[in-house]
């Protein structure tokens, strides 16, 4: 699904520079649910956000299904993303002006093909898989925070993308709201096949992915297996 | 995403009222300043009815008051004129002459209709002096020595709401002593009160000295010969001056008295349009600072669209096309505004004049509004989509 090689990035400033990943080499095959740990800074959204092509490596390559996107332009690239690619982020990024519904339906606006009606049906099935259905109408800010996220992840999911690229889902929800969240994200993983790559500082919700990989200071210092992954329920 | 666009700014009418106010303010400005231009640049390119050009006015005061001394005076004067081989018609008329600072109107009724029309007192002659043109019937000639009434020319607006459908030749128009005006030709246009005015109801009343023994006209026109000046001008005066021993006489040309009357239509004109041009920058300021405050606060959105899929020129179209609505919204409040006037027909000037005003006021606030969030959506367009996701 998604591969890199060599992937280095860094921050320059006149005076600075950073070096937010070095050397990095990750195969993500396709229908598989990782895990991305590590502390604060240690580069892990900047991985993120170069999987989700919202940002280039200053080195390296990134290949989606097989493909090096380096000579994509920013249109390419947004369809791509479009396409192939949700996003869930830590503080939801929902539009507060928008209803839920409009929330959901805001990919298939980039996308050319799609009626008014199939944009709507898609987006109450995708609310529907969320369990929220009856909130359709409600406006973000009248949410709580878990039903927040739940919206983000029915955005995600709209445009049925292969990928789904979480930026610490849960952080900003208490325990219970965050099993909730990672329940329907497994539940996408294991019913739908989606691959799903998510960044995460809580070990209980990584221990619950197929793969965890550790990286520290811009360098990745483990990928394996995790062992309580085949025995989760959702 | 048209309709993505219009919902996005309803729900956010609240923050964005104060600008489509500005908007609606700043329409209606333009929309009456426009009326104003438009009204103004249309009536100039109407035919005035009349050439003016190498039309002099001999303004005469004579210093007593014996009519008949200074009606003696006066038709000596008026045979030296035509005399002169630099002339090449003369006639007499009264001060309201065209492009002069006066003005004559009398009422006329014909039937059940009564309306106010222009006068205009001149000499067979003036329509030689203003080539002018009789679409309909003729000028006042020699035959008219004998009629019982008084022959007028009217022009085509009087025509039309005087007499409507009806054929005005030798239609009789009681004057206020116990005789008649006589309709005897029509002129299509005439409008000697200068070139920025609309054409109002007139007539021309013949002056025939035999028969207006008792009056004095003091305006003489003088077509005079291409490429005249200021020689002639005082070889003509001083002559004129050694018949009329102790007259003041004054030579204006027609084309100095129609630059002054533009003058009054064209200093308001420029004023407004100056005061105007200061709101719209205003505003334009106003609308600038207001969009690049917003599109700051919108970094987050703008990664998040970035990520869903919109490529940066997709954002670059979605900001401008916000203005687009929000000024879509200012003037349709506006255009409800504006349209009474064609309707109501305020001022009795022609709907059209309001049509094009407003159809230019409409243009030019999507201009503005698009010259304002041209830069604004620029910088929109060019923000980094991970670095605007982290702003969050």
């Amino acid at each position: 699904m998604i591969t890199l090689k060599n992937i280095e990035k860094v921050y320059q400033t006149k005076t600075i520079e950073t070096v937010a990943l070095h050397n990095v080499n990750l195969h993500i095959p396709k229908g598989e649910f990782v895990s991305v740990m590590g502390p604060s800074g240690c580069g892990k959204s900047t991985l993120l956000n170069i999987m989700g092509l919202l940002d280039e490596p200053t080195n390296g390559i990134v290949e989606i299904d097989g493909q090096p996107i380096s000579r994509y332009r920013d249109k390419e690239l947004a369809h791509i993303r479009n396409q192939k690619i949700g996003f869930v982020f830590q503080s939801y990024h929902l539009i507060n002006d928008l209803s839920v519904l409009d929330n959901v339906e805001l990919p298939l606006l980039y996308r050319s093909g799609t009626s008014a009606a199939e944009t709507r049906h898609l987006a109450l099935t995708a609310l529907e898989k969320v369990g929220l259905s009856a909130r359709t109408k409600h406006y973000p800010t009248q949410l709580s925070g878990g039903q927040r996220q739940r919206v983000a992840i029915a955005r995600a999911l709209i445009g049925q993308p292969e990928l789904i690229l979480a930026d610490e889902p849960t952080g900003n929800l208490d325990s219970v709201m965050g099993e909730e969240i990672m329940n329907i994200l497994l539940t996408l993983n294991r019913q739908d096949g989606t691959t799903i790559v998510m960044v995460t500082h809580d070990e209980n919700m990584a221990q619950k992915t197929e793969r965890l990989i550790r990286f520290f200071d811009g360098q990745q210092v483990s990928d394996a297996k995790t062992t309580a992954y085949d025995y989760q329920k959702v | 995403m048209i309709r993505h666009l219009f919902k996005l700014i309803w729900n956010r009418k609240r923050s964005n009222f104060l600008l489509i106010t500005e908007i609606f303010f700043c329409f209606l400005v333009l929309f009456a300043v426009l009326s104003l231009i438009v009204y103004n640049v249309r009536n100039y390119y109407k035919p005035l009815g009349f050439e003016h050009e190498n039309v002099w006015m001999l303004t005469m005061r004579p210093d007593t008051d014996s009519t008949a001394l200074n009606r003696q005076t006066l038709e000596q004067i008026m045979q030296r004129a035509k005399g002169f081989q630099e002339v090449e018609s003369v006639a007499l008329t009264n001060s309201n002459a065209p492009f002069a600072f006066s003005q004559m109107n009398n009422e006329l009724s014909y039937g059940e209709k009564k309306m106010m029309a222009n006068e205009y007192l001149v000499q067979d002659d003036f329509d030689k002096v203003m080539r002018m043109q009789v679409s309909h019937g003729r000028w006042f000639g020699q035959q008219d020595n004998a009629s019982h009434h008084y022959p007028i020319v009217i022009n085509r607006a009087l025509q039309q709401k005087l007499f409507e459908g009806e054929d005005p030749l030798g239609k009789l128009i009681p004057r206020n002593d116990s005789s008649s005006y006589q309709v005897v030709g029509v002129v299509e246009h005439y409008r000697p009160s200068s070139e920025y005015t609309a054409e109002e109801p007139g007539f021309f009343n013949r002056i025939h000295l035999p028969k207006n023994e008792n009056e004095f006209y003091g305006e003489l026109l003088l077509r005079v010969k291409p490429g005249m000046g200021v020689e002639f001008e005082e070889k003509m005066v001083k002559e004129l001056s050694g018949i009329s021993k102790g007259w003041t006489m004054e030579v204006a040309t027609l084309e100095k008295m129609r630059q002054n009357k533009a003058k009054m239509a064209k200093v308001p004109m420029i004023a407004l349009t100056i005061i105007c041009g200061f709101l719209i920058l205003n505003v334009a300021l106003g609308l600038f600072g207001v969009l690049w405050y917003n599109i700051s606060r919108r970094n987050s959105e703008i990664g998040l669209r970035r990520a869903v899929g919109a490529a940066s020129s997709q954002v670059y179209r979605q900001f401008i096309g916000e203005v687009l609505v929000l000024a879509t919204f200012g003037l349709v409040l506006g255009v409800a505004f504006a349209i009474q006037f064609p309707l109501l027909q305020v001022f009795e000037v022609e709907s059209v004049v309001y049509f094009i005003a407003l159809g230019i006021a409409v243009g030019l606030i999507y201009l503005l509004a698009i010259g304002c969030a041209f830069y604004p959506s620029r910088q929109a367009a060019a923000i980094h989509p991970a670095m605007a996701l982290h702003e969050e």
